[in-house]
């Protein structure tokens, strides 16, 4: 392929980001669903490795799509996640919302 | 945007991931003109290594099955691609895990997320490709 301009790198993310918004807000199913569990003390260590994973996922592609805030966002919960002992039941809130910011983030992507 | 004309360097992508292997393969290609094939597993690319004889492998740390460091290490045992550079990608930012990366012997660490109009040129500074 012949080197583009920046507005057709632009153009061709932003179709990207179309055909992979589907597995995105799988992650951010996957994130939700975690922090409603974990809310009601219902958090299965599969779910919290599942969570870790789909954390870790949005952290490393939110940002090459431009979503920066995202990646911060994605990260704090792979941290807490990753926790052996699982998340600090004092977060349980913080759970929710990072995953409903990650969820207004994505969704308002132009 | 830097762009490296008539310089059509070959990159080997690999990562489980398809967001992140289609926004690096659409990176290098688009924006340095380089030749990109993918993989999405370790196993596989240890067989388009060999294929495809690339001028450096972008590799990616956490895989399900054979994980970055392994194919990394597999790599350098067969003699057919023992010295192409490889460039480790990776979220975990953490110090330790960084530490530990670099001590595999990898030409360098780079880290996920990565502006696709940069990491080629990133690539090419650790590679004195410029």
């Amino acid at each position: 392929m012949d080197p583009i301009d920046q507005n057709a790198l632009t153009e061709a993310i932003n179709r990207l980001w179309a055909q992979f918004l589907p597995q995105m807000r799988g992650r951010v199913d996957t994130l939700e669903t975690a922090a409603a569990a974990f809310a009601a003390n219902k958090l299965s260590s599969a779910q919290q490795v599942q969570a870790n994973d789909a954390a870790h996922k949005l952290a490393g592609a939110l940002g090459s799509f431009g979503l920066t805030k995202g990646t911060v966002l994605a990260r704090e919960l792979e941290i807490m996640y990753s926790r052996e002992s699982g998340p600090d039941s004092a977060l349980a809130a913080r759970l929710g919302q990072i995953a409903a910011e990650l969820r207004t983030l994505i969704e308002n992507r132009k | 945007m830097e762009v490296f004309p008539g310089v059509a360097h070959r990159i080997l992508i690999i990562d489980d991931e398809d967001d992140i292997r289609e926004v690096a393969a659409l990176s290098l290609e688009s924006v340095a003109g380089w030749e990109v094939v993918t993989a999405n597993s370790g196993a596989q690319g240890l067989a388009r290594a060999v294929e495809f004889r690339p001028d450096a492998i972008l590799l990616d740390v956490m895989m399900p099955g054979m994980d970055g460091p392994t194919t990394f290490r597999e790599l350098r045992k067969n003699p057919a691609t023992a010295r192409i550079p490889v460039l480790l990608l990776t979220a975990k930012v953490q110090s330790t895990d960084q530490r530990r990366f670099a001590d595999l012997g990898v030409e360098a660490v780079l880290f996920k997320p990565f502006d696709p109009l940069t990491l080629s040129s990133q690539i090419a500074g650790v590679l004195g490709w410029n």
